[in-house]
Order: structure tokens, then C-alpha cells, then sequence
């Protein structure tokens, strides 16, 4: 069955890359990862910042374990997933530390706790460990940026009607007149996470809904 | 504010309350929306965690005062606590195997997977931030642990009734407990003010 | 890069007990390993980071600054070899953890200027103590009127954000009065 997956085409690549944003979108189909999810979209540079993390160890782990998974003993599968996935995670927070020290602040213990996020744990149990390296690339990357896009979305509103405009990189993209000056501010506190997240769901399964009926 | 830091009180109702995990720092919730449907899960559940979390508090705050930090590998934290948890969870699950059957027999399908709870690394990287003594890490953790658990009690509560309401179709399970989730985090933003 | 060299001896012993403790003991060896290459590199960048960081702001608060000397977690600014302010980190407990100032004070102990340095608050919200309207209420203060105008200072908090206001504050003071009193005993 290996074998076969590795005589895949770019179709295959791709196909592996789209599942991952849309038909099973970790954020908004499967509901994993739910605790960076939450804590850092309230503003839209954290959710870029956590989005690129998670990506970056997602590519990691998956192309390690993917590469490892011959010689992977099943008894110690698991500890070793995790030493990998860890060894990442530390990677990244090192870097961070040193060169965006603003970013790796404002992420807080939300940056360490990359490693029990269930995506990137999921992904190396599910695919990574039966797959072919650069299967588990693709996957990694459909995975990542499923996230990124649910963590866009979210922060998006939560960031709109929280404090009235949006600000990438320290720049103001727009703010609106009127809320900016009074804005909603319990959407960048932890209520205004679930509202939108439930909200959010509520919104995707109605498409859903409609789209089978 | 004195220099010895919090009283033990007030890091026990921060974790509790005022900072729930749940609520306010997002910790823990998978358990939170994938088991909080029965009342008793939701205790044995809630017991599990507390327990792996005082634990880890303890081990951790030994390993990060008399290893990581003499030796200036407080770098290596994250590799050495998720494993400390690990093996933890582990220990925990045996011990229960060979101490008490019926109490295995309904907290065992949970203990695997408290291993990957973001609540007990959590709680163990807040303790190297704040950088609590082994008395105030300990009680942190018993705070959140048990703040924690009220959450998933007070939710299952909420869930077991509100099946039998009449919710929109495309609000039902998952999106509705999301909004309950809010309203209770709005109510206990009102303990902010406590300390 | 790694599976190449572990193929090998693999394959002879998969039956035995000891292969997966010796698979998983290589693989925190080489992850310790990496960690260390990479914390070797960023370790350097990241003290800088931080230094750099007390620095500048020091240098805002004191522009004619020349020098500075560390003694006890205080900062002894320096022009001429005359003291010219004394500046040190007050830390306080606000609603999301730890918020540390950087507090400046001038030569007779009244504050010149406040910078927060690090805080973890609600981005938007309790992240306002950053901003120069709360901050600069600070400056030209006397140690006593160091508090909220509701606890009967001269601060006013910041509307939905007493808790950061009061936790800058009130860590601000404690650390001044505690400061002080090291400096006039030592005589700084």
C-alpha cells in the first residue's frame, strides 16, 4: 500500500492539500486544536503569528515522523511523536524569543502549548506514521493552512468588533468611524471567543445544511 | 502587593474563579465540549485532571528549580515537562489498574488522553512563569484543577437539559454549547473584580 | 538524514525487547542535541534582545543619558559621572499575569516617566497602559499620589480596565517606596 501512495502524482499532492483546508478543515469540521484556536484570535497579528507556528512544526514533525515511521517501534510510537513535535515547538519558541520578541510575548504560554495541540498530534497518528514524505507534506500544509483560514476568520471579526479597526504588523488598516471610538470590547475577551466560534460553527453547518438538502 | 508574592488564597480563587481554565484561558476544552454530556463522566473526568495535574505541578516544579534552572537549560522545559506528563499519566493509570478496578473501570478511557489535555501543561507553564515556590504551584494547580472540574459538571448540567429544548437546527450540539460557554464566561467575568 | 543511519542495525535486532528504548533514547539524544545547536545560536540574540530593549526605553525616559550602572536591580543613570535619575522594574499582578514597568525617577525621587516593558493583558483593552494617556499621567508625580483618583491619587483607570490600571499603579508605588529606601540607605 506504501508502494503504491509513492508512485503519487501532483494530483495526488494536491488532493491531499485541499482536503485539509476544506472537507476536513481541523478548526470548523473536526473541532480540534479548539485552545490556540480561541486564546490567541483575539487580534489578527497573534492568529498569523500562531498560524505560522503551527505550520512550521506541522511541516516538521510530519516530514520527520513520515521519514521515521519504518524504523518507529509501535510500542514507543506515541513518546516518540511527542520528543519530536516538542523538539519543534522548542525550535520555534527559541526563534521567536530572538527575533519577534513583541509576537513571542503577546503568544504567551499559548506558543509552548503547540505541542498537546490535537491537529499536529492527529496528523502524525493519522497520516504522517502511513504516508510517504512528501504526501505528509502536502498534508501538512492543507492541515496548516485550513487552520490559518479558521483562525483568520475568527480573529477577523473578533478583532472588527472588539476594538473597531484591524491592524496587521502594526499597521492600521481601517478602522470604522463610529465603533472604533465605543467598540464591543467583550469580542477580544474570552466570551466574544465563543460567541464567534459558535456563531461561526452555527454558520458553516447551515451552508452545510442547505448544501445537502 | 507584598514582595513574597500572592497569598495562597488568592492564587487558589484566581485559578478557581477568576481565571478559570475554561473560561478564561482556554484550557482543557476538548474535554470540556467532547465529554461533558453525563454528570458522572464529567466528575471522574474532572477528578483525573485534578489529580495529573497536582502531580505534574509537583515533579515539574522540582525538575525547573533543582535542574532546569541551575543548570540554565530552562530552554529544554517543554521537551522534559510534556515527557514528565507523559510518563505520569502512565504511572497513574497502572497504579489505578492494580489499586482499584472500579475505579479504573470509570476513569480508565479518560487517563490516555489527559496526556494531551492542554490544561496540565498548562498549569505547569504557568507555575515556571510566575515562578511559584512548591506550596503556591501546588495549590495553583489544585485551583485550577478544581475549577476546572465545575466547569465540566456545571456544563453537563446545562447539556443533559438542554437536549430536550427546542434549539434551531442548525444550532444544535456543538454551536449552542459554544454560546452557553460564552454566557458563563460573561458571568464569571464578574469575579474579576474580587482580588 | 536520520533513518539512513539507524536502517541498518535496525532490521537485525526488530524482535528484540531493547529496540524501541534504544530507538526512542536516540531520538531524545538527537533532539537534546538540536536543541542545544539551536539555543547556542538564538541565546546570544535573545539576552541582546532583552538588553537592548531596558536600554532604549531608558534612553527615551533620559535622553541626556551617557551611562548607566546596574547596583541591586536598580538603575543608577549616569551624565557626566553625576547621578542624574535612579530607573528600575516594578512588577505587578495584572488580569492576564505578570505586567513589568520600567519606572524612571529623577534625582529627588519624583517620577519622570513610566514604560511598561512586558505584559500579558486583553490586546486592546488592558493593553491601553501602553499608551501615553495613561502613562503620561504618571510623570511629575510624588510617591503618595501614585494611585488611582477612586483610592485617592492622581491616576485615573483606564474605563474597563481597572484591574491593569490598578496592577501598574500600585506595583509602581510599592516599587518606589521600596527602591527609594535602598537607595538612600545605601547612598546610591
Amino acid at each position: 500500500m506504501i508502494e503504491k501512495q509513492e508512485r503519487l502524482t501532483a494530483k495526488k499532492f494536491w488532493q491531499e492539500f485541499a482536503k485539509g483546508i476544506v472537507i476536513t478543515n481541523p478548526v470548523f469540521v473536526l473541532v480540534l486544536g479548539l485552545c490556540p484556536t480561541l486564546a490567541v484570535s483575539n487580534s489578527l497579528n497573534n492568529a498569523l503569528g500562531m498560524s505560522a507556528g503551527v505550520i512550521f512544526v506541522l511541516l516538521g514533525s510530519n516530514i520527520i515522523i513520515s521519514l521515521l515511521r519504518k524504523i518507529t517501534p509501535n510500542l514507543v510510537r506515541i513518546p516518540v511523536f511527542i520528543v519530536v513535535i516538542a523538539t519543534f515547538v522548542t525550535i520555534l519558541s527559541l526563534v521567536f524569543e530572538a527575533y519577534l520578541p513583541p509576537l513571542y510575548e503577546s503568544l504567551g504560554i499559548y506558543l509552548p502549548l503547540i505541542v498537546v495541540n490535537c491537529i499536529i498530534l492527529g496528523r502524525a497518528e493519522v497520516f504522517a506514521s502511513k504516508n510517504s514524505v512528501v504526501l505528509s507534506i502536502a498534508d501538512a500544509f492543507g492541515v496548516g493552512f485550513g487552520f490559518t483560514i479558521a483562525l483568520i476568520i475568527i480573529s477577523f471579526f473578533r478583532e472588527l468588533l472588539g476594538t473597531g479597526g484591524l491592524e496587521v504588523f502594526g499597521k492600521q488598516l481601517f478602522s470604522i468611524p463610529v465603533l472604533a471610538e465605543s467598540p464591543m470590547s467583550v469580542f477580544i475577551m474570552p466570551p466574544g471567543a465563543f460567541i464567534v466560534m459558535g456563531l461561526l460553527l452555527a454558520l458553516f453547518r447551515m451552508i452545510g445544511v442547505l448544501k445537502n438538502e | 502587593m507584598s514582595e513574597t508574592g500572592p497569598s495562597l488564597i488568592t492564587i487558589f480563587m484566581s485559578m478557581a474563579l477568576i481565571n478559570n481554565f475554561i473560561l478564561s484561558k482556554f484550557l482543557g476544552l476538548c474535554p470540556f465540549f467532547g465529554v461533558s454530556k453525563k454528570l458522572t463522566n464529567a466528575i471522574s473526568m474532572g477528578a483525573a485532571v485534578t489529580l495529573v495535574m497536582v502531580m505534574a505541578s509537583i515533579a515539574t516544579t522540582l525538575i525547573y528549580r533543582f535542574i532546569l534552572v541551575p543548570y540554565k537549560v530552562e530552554f529544554m522545559n517543554i521537551i522534559i515537562y510534556i515527557l514528565v506528563i507523559a510518563s505520569l499519566v502512565q504511572i497513574v493509570e497502572l497504579f489505578i489498574k492494580r489499586t482499584n478496578i472500579t475505579l479504573y473501570n470509570s476513569l480508565g478511557i479518560y487517563l490516555p488522553l489527559i496526556t494531551t489535555n492542554c490544561a496540565v501543561l498548562g498549569i505547569t507553564l504557568i507555575n515556571a512563569q510566575a515562578n511559584y515556590a512548591m506550596v503556591q504551584s501546588i495549590i495553583s494547580a489544585l485551583g485550577g484543577g478544581i475549577g476546572f472540574t465545575l466547569m465540566l459538571i456545571v456544563m453537563s448540567g446545562i447539556r443533559e437539559r438542554i437536549e430536550f429544548a427546542d434549539t434551531p437546527k442548525s444550532m444544535r450540539g456543538l454551536p449552542i454549547a459554544f454560546i452557553i460557554a460564552a454566557i458563563l464566561s460573561l458571568a464569571y467575568m464578574g469575579f474579576s473584580g474580587m482580588i | 538524514m536520520i533513518s539512513e543511519k539507524k536502517t541498518g542495525f535496525g532490521n537485525k535486532i526488530l524482535s528484540n525487547k531493547i529496540y524501541p528504548i534504544i530507538i526512542l533514547s536516540i531520538i531524545v539524544f538527537v533532539a537534546v542535541l538540536l536543541l542545544m545547536l539551536v539555543n547556542s545560536f538564538t541565546q546570544e540574540k535573545i539576552i541582546a534582545e532583552r538588553e537592548a530593549k531596558v536600554t532604549n526605553i531608558l534612553q527615551k525616559i533620559y535622553p541626556d543619558m551617557q551611562d548607566f550602572e546596574l547596583k541591586d536591580d536598580i538603575y543608577i543613570i549616569l551624565k557626566d559621572g553625576d547621578v542624574i535619575g535612579y530607573s528600575f522594574i516594578a512588577i505587578g499582578k495584572g488580569y492576564g499575569g505578570e505586567i513589568n514597568t520600567i519606572v524612571g525617577l529623577d534625582k529627588d525621587y519624583i517620577v519622570k516617566e513610566i514604560s511598561v516593558l512586558s505584559n500579558t493583558e486583553t490586546p486592546g483593552l488592558g493593553t491601553k497602559i501602553l499608551e501615553a494617556f495613561f502613562t503620561d499621567q504618571f510623570k511629575g508625580l510624588e510617591t503618595q499620589d501614585v494611585k488611582l483618583s477612586k483610592d485617592g491619587g492622581k491616576i485615573d483607570a483606564i474605563s474597563g480596565a481597572t484591574i491593569s490600571s490598578r496592577a501598574v499603579t500600585d506595583s509602581v508605588r510599592a516599587a518606589i517606596e521600596q527602591k527609594v529606601e535602598i537607595i538612600k540607605s545605601k547612598n546610591y
